[in-house]
């Protein structure tokens, strides 16, 4: 088990990057997402570190070993497809063995090991059955266990959850969590669902149009996003552009098309005044009636939708439209005059 | 790199055979090619010239091709109401019925030539214009069935209820409905049927010979005890030619899962 | 759920023109052939029940070379095609699955008809043909080799493969393009060499096509009559050919509906016993 490094990486497709100059280094055991739309160079990332693709550019690196044009049956890296990909004519034994029976493990060996991981995974009876007889979940669990038993360098997950109902994608992405944990693997996870992401991830890595936009952990990114683009990816926020009037330490007055806000950048890039910057906050950090704060704004209700635990809210303040939330008990409707204050600290200074 | 190789592979397993055909086709006779020169000394047409002046190629030719279309024809009428009802209704014992339906296929050819020769030989058919017509139909009618049957069966539903709902009777569906939509797949059968009548040999050789020549019993005869290469290249040729013009055709103009069906997928 | 229909008049006077001509022609020439194998409807001599017939084929040297002999053509033929073929599939399955030139060209022998096709491949590999004169400038033989009409029958297999080589080839594509792509990769993932997933992924899921074009080849080699009496050697000949001669020219027609029989019988077992297998390989599918 070492880390991995991608340096540089490029890879092309014709005329299309489809991975454009990436850099990364994952520390042993750690969980990293690769998350993004489809098309941002996510899957052929994962599959260069798979050694499906050989780059074009740059390096892959497992702790100092180059790997670039190694194939991938002599990698050290073991990976879930969203499909499963398990062999339909072999039993749920046959598929999970057949890593160490390539590995040239001693059956002895193999046994206890293969029993060990289904007794993990509670697959234990299910050993002859064939892949065509299992659920959806039962056959993602084979084919996590088919992995798992090979004590990969590197574990790969190719979006393994796509194809289960909402409900179960809850669940097991838990225990994909736990189970990597335990065993300590390092292990790159590959999704279009940013719910999991924020989930599971030591890290998570926002790709988009082959670059990386922003890396961090879960809390970071989503109370910092870096970028317009990541701002707007991970969950809902409200961004505009505004020029800094004064400033006064690390808080800048700005004024926005909507009105002035009192903007505190403590942690982030302090800009000068005078500056042209974006910025964006998050619909939940406009409260509704608070007083606290300096910034205070207030707007007619356009839309209101009722959604549960909370009532997603669509406000006009001054011509602009934006997004805030409420879970007050009192029912909103459109047409209502409402205040919100939003605190200095829950703005986001963007790039790009 | 590797299809260049492959396709050069194929140019020479397919091609050479081809052009040594052609090569002694055009042998001059007075100028024989033999061991050790690869390539004839020099070529004229004159082997084509003899065989169809001195041999019986003329009649053979006009044999095959007028036996086949009688066939493909006599094979799309007796066809097609089977195929309507294989293709659409849902009756029981289908499988069964599909299987008789390839039987001219499986059945080993020269036991069916030998005594279905018998059979007709007690019903006056031997040796005679019509039951070579009967046997060529034979043969064509699997491929025949299999594909209107696709055919029929790929018709919607819907459009036939929307022809009834606006009023048309049986003779308009037939007309103006079943047969233009079957008709790509019609015509597939219809080529396929043809090539088989064109290449049968088994029965026309018990059944037809030696009142009636086609061309592969032709060729058939100059393979064997008189085996004269310089006629037998020219039949060949003569009987290559429309077949692989009739490839293309197919290749380009239609789909390749009437292709499949023909081979009798099982 | 479909829709069930009865089998009314109707339908059944439908059916008749195409099933009932089939079953009429192709049923009555095997009702005669196993009727006159058991020497019922003689046409010469008397027309009674015996097995004298069997008996006369069964302890006939030459019935019994002609038998293996086919038995031997038809396992040579189908092993040879599908050996020859499955490379090919494969490759195709990468490259462009048979379209455009390559897929034409593997494609014209399927049109070339199974005479003309002999003829071709004789002209290649008899004794002066254009093999043996091109081995022999290069050298690399001394005598011209006996490829055509030679006591093996290498004559009668070399036609067999080149002629059905596009027909295997096309069942045996049909059934690899049906293997994902995904399945191939994470074999490879978890650490199978070429060899590995060729015999533990790609021939296992084949294998019902493989079958399939085993069983078609077999029955078309085992069966056969004109390549095997053009190409084939002296002694033996096919079974077909056999019965043939007894027919035509010993006018033994009792004798050979027997072999009609036996072919008959072998074509309806290897149908049976790959019907069978394949049952038993799908049965929990």
């Amino acid at each position: 088990m070492a880390n991995l490094t991608l340096s540089n990486l490029v890879k092309r497709f014709d005329d299309v990057v489809a991975v454009d100059h990436i850099n990364l280094d994952v520390a042993d055991g750690e969980f990293v997402t690769l998350l993004g739309p489809s098309g941002c160079g996510k899957t052929t990332t994962l599959r260069t570190i798979a050694g499906f693709y050989y780059p074009d550019e740059g390096e892959v690196l497992f702790g100092n070993t180059i790997m670039n044009n190694v194939p991938p049956n002599k990698r050290d890296t073991a990976m879930c497809f969203q499909s499963y990909a398990l062999f339909p004519h072999m039993t749920v034994w046959d598929n999970i063995s057949f890593g160490l029976k390539m590995r040239k493990v001693p059956v002895v060996e193999q046994k206890a090991k293969i029993e060990r991981v289904m007794e993990m995974l509670s697959l234990k009876d299910l050993g002859n059955r064939k892949p065509g007889q299992l659920s959806g979940g039962q056959q993602q669990r084979v084919a996590l266990a088919r992995s798992i038993v090979t004590e990969p360098q590197v574990l790969l997950f190719d979006e393994p959850l796509s194809n289960l109902d909402a409900k179960l994608r809850v669940q097991v992405r838990v225990e994909i969590r736990e189970m990597q944990k335990r065993l300590g693997i390092t292990a790159i996870y590959v999704t279009h669902d940013q719910d999991e992401a924020l989930a599971i991830s030591d890290r998570i890595v926002i790709m988009s149009q082959g670059k990386i936009e922003q890396i961090g952990d879960p809390y970071t990114i989503y109370r910092h996003p870096k970028t317009r683009f990541v701002a707007g990816f991970i969950g809902m926020a409200n961004i505009f552009d505004g020029v800094v009037l004064e400033k006064e330490g690390a808080v800048c007055t700005v004024q926005a098309p909507f009105g002035k806000v009192y903007i505190d950048t403590e942690g982030q890039e302090v800009p000068n005044k005078g500056d042209t910057i974006h910025f964006s906050w998050r619909p939940e950090d406009m409260k509704i009636r608070d007083r606290t704060s300096r910034n205070q704004i207030s707007g007619n209700v356009v839309q209101a939708v009722f959604m549960g635990d909370i009532t997603d809210l669509f406000i006009e303040v001054n011509g602009c439209r934006m997004r805030a939330q409420s879970d007050d008990e009192a029912k909103i409707t459109a047409k209502d005059h409402l205040s919100f204050g939003i605190s200095e600290k829950a703005f986001s200074i963007l790039r790009g | 790199m590797l299809t260049a190789f492959f396709v050069l592979i194929q140019l020479l397993w397919v091609g050479i055979p081809i052009l040594m055909a052609i090569m002694w086709s055009l042998v001059n006779p007075k100028d024989a090619w033999s061991y050790p020169n690869i390539f004839p000394p020099s070529f004229s047409l004159e082997q084509w010239r003899y065989v169809f002046n001195y041999t019986n190629i003329a009649r053979a030719l006009r044999t095959s091709y007028s036996v086949a279309p009688l066939a493909v024809l006599l094979s799309f009428l007796l066809s097609l109401p089977t195929s309507y009802v294989l293709g659409r209704k849902n009756i029981p014992g289908k499988k069964v019925f599909m299987l008789v339906v390839l039987l001219p296929m499986i059945m080993p050819g020269m036991v069916v030539a030998l005594f279905l020769s018998r059979v007709f030989s007690m019903l006056g058919l031997s040796q005679t214009f019509f039951g070579l017509v009967i046997a060529h139909t034979l043969m064509s009618m699997p491929y025949m069935i299999r594909v209107m049957t696709t055919s029929f069966a790929s018709i919607p539903q819907d459009v036939i209820d929307a022809a009834e709902n606006l009023g048309a009777s049986t003779f308009v569906k037939i007309k103006d409905i079943f047969l233009p939509m079957i008709r790509p797949g019609l015509i597939a059968g219809m080529i396929f049927a043809f090539t088989t009548s064109i290449e049968e040999f088994n029965l026309t050789f018990i059944i037809g010979t030696p009142t009636f020549e086609t061309i592969p019993t032709i060729l058939y005869s100059f393979m064997g005890y008189n085996f004269i290469r310089t006629n037998a290249s020219v039949v060949s040729l003569l009987m290559m030619t429309p077949n692989i013009i009739m490839l293309f055709i197919v290749e380009r103009f239609l789909k390749s899962d009437y292709l499949s069906a023909s081979l009798g997928k099982m | 759920m479909k829709k069930k229909d009865s089998l009314t008049p109707f339908t059944l006077l439908m059916l008749l023109p195409g099933v009932g001509f089939i079953i009429f022609f192709i049923g009555s020439s095997i009702v005669l052939t196993i009727l006159q194998s058991f020497g019922l409807f003689s046409i010469m001599g008397n027309s009674t029940l015996t097995l004298g017939y069997w008996k006369a084929i069964l302890n006939s040297r030459e019935a019994l070379d002609s038998l293996l002999f086919s038995l031997k053509m038809g396992v040579l033929s189908s092993l040879g095609t599908v050996m020859v073929a499955f490379p090919l599939a494969l490759f195709f399955r990468k490259s462009g699955q048979g379209k455009g030139m390559l897929g034409s060209l593997i494609k014209i022998p399927l049109f070339i008809p199974a005479l003309v096709a002999a003829f071709l491949i004789l002209n290649l590999i008899s004794y002066h043909g254009l093999i043996n004169t091109i081995l022999m400038r290069l050298s690399i033989i001394k005598e011209p080799l006996r490829m055509l009409n030679d006591k093996f029958g290498w004559g009668v297999v070399m036609i067999q493969v080149w002629k059905n080589l596009p027909f295997v080839l096309l069942i045996l594509m049909s059934a690899i393009s049906s293997i994902r792509d995904d399945t191939i990769d994470a074999a490879k993932n978890l650490g199978a060499g070429y060899f590995s997933i060729l015999f533990r992924i790609y021939i296992p899921l084949a294998m019902p096509g493989i079958l399939v074009a085993m069983i078609l080849m077999f029955i078309k080699a085992f069966g056969d009559f004109p390549i095997t009496s053009v190409a084939g050697p002296v002694y033996p000949s096919s079974v077909a050919g056999r019965m043939q001669i007894m027919a035509n020219l010993y006018q033994e027609w009792n004798q050979a509906a027997v072999l009609g029989v036996i072919i008959i019988l072998t074509t309806f077992f290897v149908i049976w016993a790959y019907s069978r297998f394949a049952e038993l390989v799908q049965g929990d599918n």
